[in-house]
């Protein structure tokens, strides 16, 4: 006999296509036996009970509850393979998924939803009721946002890009000019260096040669997305620009010299953005004859890659300037929040906060990995100490505490004993060769106990309840402050930002909405016993008081 | 040929031969072939994984009975280790299972279904993760007089508790290992037993069950084990306070207490207390179990614990375990194994064993 030939598959069963088409609806259908009443899931062409083969579909609510359920560490989604009670009375081995998997409980309740496997075929997948309402409320935070965004293009239109200057070849400046070319736009990328702009046009050329071999581009739109970039150092080519991106290095001199320069080559009108993490927006403005065609236009690296835009809004700062900054970031496949001018802005505010108190921590008694261990398992991708040493955090911490004068009893040693990150190898942690799975390393628990004992502070064992408190609370104060001063235009934005650009999870909403599920009588209460024992550092911001007062949240006020 | 030559039997004097899909090719053909049995008239590939070699000599003894052949040899040998193959079974496909399309979207390797019934077990009866921790304990206090367990270490409650959490409750201590390796058993006729210069071991008695998902209606507090124990029990008209050793399937902790309360060693939902204290400790618990260290230090051949259980089961009932874990009556002793998945479809082997 020969065997099938390759590429043929059993057909589906007829049962199997109705569950198929129903579960595409989002329905969970059991079959149900007309002879004798019984149900049962995976639905035969016969009853299991009584042999029968008068059957119905029956529509199952979708609603269950948790008979027990167990977790898959290192998974990075929240996977929890589970036992599933359904109010049917069949009880389904199942998973619950993009919840909260940490804080399940048997007898919890559970609703469905269906996953689709690699061929797109939806399976059986259960999460929770929270997750999903955590879900609507990000969908409405999303939408906020474009509502904003076709506000301000309702009032103005926008004008037309079809050629973006990218001024500055480092890191931000070639990640941006890959993100303007992979969306069809073509960059002039600037840079004083030649050299740098050989490293950068090959660095950019590998990005879109890697998206091809991956099968996210064709080699023929590739190689016409190269073809739209040049590279010079010629700044009088700024005159064909119809937008310009300013990403130079981080220094208020430097920038409001490079800002002049623009202002004097950009043709008029023309929009100019600093890509600025830190600086004040305003003052870079006040450096041009612009200021209301001066925005800032905050990526996060790799630009290509994360999701969100904060686009700084100035004090002059025109609505059109808005609605092109909005537009483009649209047009970038980018989330563009539009956040006040503030040091960190929106995103950075609330994760200086966090990492302070991390470092604070690591002081008092807390070593990295159990830090990170807190905050993955309350929903974070990643920790505060991986993610430093992957993106060279103790460098950069060290360099600017430098330049200001300051000490780090943690990071100094650490930069001094070369330990960079996971450049290096070591960092908080240590790294096997070509690994990227941080490991606890003595000689980095050592560098902080004698951080420790060298400050005067006895270590003493801090639980995982207080160090999450102790790093998410203060985000929350600190998100209290930025709608107080109107730097987050709604809380949701905030929200926003969080999700998109530091992978706070869907099914946990966001900061804020986090905030108002604790309930902001309670973390007024959390912060202040915290400011009892820590200090002023966590003094409730007056915000989150007088909406603790009344019983209020931060997602019911309206936008101002 | 070691079982063989261990019974003083050729392969000449096989006539009957049993395997399950581990061994390579269709059916028993290849090992046949491989071994030169050439007086075959009586074949048995039945596989249920872990329980498949208790349920062999159970259907050996019944073809031997029924005059179908006179010796019997079993089988079992894999290398998941050497062939990188993680926690599946060997020759058991599983893309074509057709409930699986109406399952979940997760690949999800054994633990996390027993570490589901641990969770239950605990909500239920109260059950601790140091009870738990025990019975890796007792399996630690036995492996360190095997030469050939792989792990030896003599383990306190505290290093289980230490080990770092596979599928939450479940620690990578209350885990088998996974090792590769294989064993035989021979299974004759009681005349020709006789003739043969070593302990005799009678099959006394056994069962064998299963349970499924039942289209919804699993009930995963009790295995299948209730009722492949209570039908061994009823054919060797014993009861459990009358077994001095048992061989208890050891894929994780919890299998092993669930099925002491199915078994019928104590009550359902004392597994936890039942082992606590070193009760499964030779020499110092009333019950010892899987004295060689079993799948939980010892080895644990092809992801199956099957013929490793069978085989210090009749140690013991020879008198031939270890001197420092040989029990002193050893008159009935027991063997149970679960194969499968505890919390879905699994089939239960119970074997007890008798010297004479």
């Amino acid at each position: 006999m020969l065997g099938k030939p390759k590429g043929t598959q059993t057909p589906a069963s007829a049962e199997f296509q109705a569950f198929t088409e129903a579960a595409q609806r989002g329905i969970l259908v059991l079959r149900e036996c007309q002879d004798c009443g019984e149900l049962h899931h995976y639905p035969r062409a016969h009853c299991p009970f009584c042999a029968g083969r008068n059957l119905n579909w029956r529509e199952a609510s979708g609603r269950g509850r948790l008979y027990s359920f167990t977790r898959m560490p290192g998974e990075r989604r929240a996977v929890a393979p589970a036992i599933v009670d359904l109010d049917e009375g069949l009880r389904l081995n199942t998973v619950v998924l993009d919840a909260d998997v940490h804080r399940l409980a048997i007898g919890d309740a559970v609703q469905l939803r269906f996953q689709p496997d690699p061929q797109g075929t939806p399976r059986l997948a259960f999460t929770t009721p929270e997750a999903e309402a955590a879900r609507a409320y990000s969908a409405r935070a999303f939408e906020a946002v474009d509502a904003d965004r076709e506000g301000f293009a309702a009032s103005c239109a926008p004008a037309p890009v079809d050629t973006v200057a990218v001024v500055g070849g480092g890191n931000m400046g070639i990640g941006i000019a890959t993100a303007f070319l992979k969306t069809g736009i073509s960059v002039m990328l600037m840079d004083q260096n030649a050299d740098a702009l050989a490293g950068a046009r090959a660095r950019i050329a590998e990005t879109l040669e890697r998206d091809v071999q991956r099968g996210r581009l064709a080699a023929d739109h590739a190689a016409l997305r190269i073809a739209a970039l040049e590279t010079t150092t010629d700044m009088t080519r700024l005159a064909s620009a119809d937008l310009v991106v300013e990403a130079v290095w981080e220094d208020m001199a430097l920038k409001q010299q490079v800002f002049a320069d623009l202002d004097r080559l950009a043709r008029p009108g023309v929009c100019l953005c600093s890509n600025t993490s830190t600086l004040d927006i305003d003052s870079i403005a006040a450096a041009t004859g612009r200021p209301d065609r001066v925005v800032g236009f905050h990526f996060f690296n790799p630009a290509h890659v994360m999701r969100l835009l904060e686009v700084v809004r100035g004090k002059e700062t025109s609505t059109e300037t808005l609605a092109l900054a909005t537009q483009v970031g649209m047009r970038l496949g980018k989330v563009a929040v539009v956040v006040g001018n503030a040091h960190g802005f929106v995103g950075n505010r609330l994760m200086i906060a966090r990492e302070q108190e991390a470092g604070r921590l690591l002081l008092e008694g807390a070593l990295p990995d159990q830090i990170d261990a807190v905050l993955t398992r309350f929903g974070m991708p990643m920790g505060s100490f991986e993610m430093q040493d992957m993106a060279g955090g103790i460098e950069l911490s060290y360099r600017a505490r430098q330049a200001r004068g300051e000490k780090s009893p943690v990071i100094d040693r650490l930069f001094e004993a070369g330990r960079l990150g996971q450049k290096t190898g070591k960092g908080y942690y240590r790294y096997e060769p070509g690994r990227k799975r941080p490991l606890v390393d003595p000689e980095a628990t050592a560098i902080i106990e004698a951080a420790s004992a060298a400050e005067g502070i006895e270590r003493r064992r801090i639980d995982g309840a207080e160090i999450e408190d102790r790093l998410i609370l203060p985000m929350i104060n600190e998100g209290a402050k930025l709608l107080a001063e109107g730097i987050a235009a709604r809380a949701s934005d905030i929200d926003v930002v969080w999700q998109t650009g530091f992978g706070w999870p869907e099914w946990k909403g966001g900061p804020m909405y986090y905030a108002d599920q604790l309930g902001l009588a309670e973390v007024h209460k959390r912060l202040s016993s915290l400011q009892g024992a820590q200090g002023v550092r966590f003094s409730p911001a007056p915000l989150l008081t007088e909406l603790a007062a009344k019983s209020a949240t931060f997602t019911a006020i309206e936008a101002t | 040929m070691g079982a063989l030559a261990d019974a003083g039997l050729s392969l000449a004097d096989v006539d009957g031969y049993f395997c399950g899909a581990d061994a390579p090719g269709l059916g028993g053909f290849s090992m046949a072939e491989y071994l030169g049995l050439t007086n075959l008239r009586y074949m048995d590939t039945t596989e249920t994984g872990g329980s498949s070699y208790l349920l062999h000599v159970s259907h050996a003894a019944r073809a031997i009975a029924t005059g179908q052949c006179n010796v019997a040899l079993i089988t079992m040998a894999d290398r998941p280790l050497a062939a990188n193959a993680g926690p599946v079974l060997a020759g058991v496909d599983m893309s074509l299972v057709p409930e699986r399309d109406f399952a979940s979207p997760v690949a999800l390797p054994p633990v996390f279904g027993y570490a589901q019934i641990a969770r239950r077990h605990m909500y239920e009866y109260g059950t601790t993760p140091e009870q738990l921790a025990w019975v890796k304990v007792a399996a630690s206090h036995h492996a360190q007089h095997n030469p050939h367990a792989k792990l030896r270490d003599v383990l306190g409650i505290e290093d289980v508790l230490a080990s770092p959490l596979v599928a939450d409750p479940l620690r990578r201590a209350d885990c088998c290992v996974v090792t590769d390796g294989g064993g035989a058993l021979v299974v004759a006729r009681p005349e020709i037993a006789k003739g043969l210069k070593r302990p005799l071991v009678k099959l006394a008695g056994a069962g064998e069950a299963m349970k499924h998902n039942a289209a919804g209606r699993m009930q995963p507090m009790h295995s299948a084990g209730v009722h492949s124990a209570a039908r061994a029990f009823a054919e060797a008209g014993v009861a459990p306070g009358d077994i001095r050793y048992a061989s208890l399937y050891d894929s994780f902790t919890i299998t092993v207490i669930m099925q002491l309360e199915d078994i019928g060693f104590c009550e359902k939902g004392q597994g936890g207390r039942f082992v606590a204290d070193g009760n499964l400790i030779s020499g110092i618990g009333k019950l010892p179990f899987n004295t060689d260290g079993g799948g939980l230090c010892s080895n644990h051949p092809g992801n199956k614990g099957g013929m490793t259980k069978m085989i210090e089961a009749v140690r013991q009932c020879r008198g031939e375990a270890h001197p420092a874990v040989q029990v002193k009556n050893h008159d009935l002793v027991l063997a149970h194994a679960t194969g499968g998945l505890m919390s879905s479809q699994h089939m239960a082997g119970t074997v007890i064993l008798e010297a004479e």
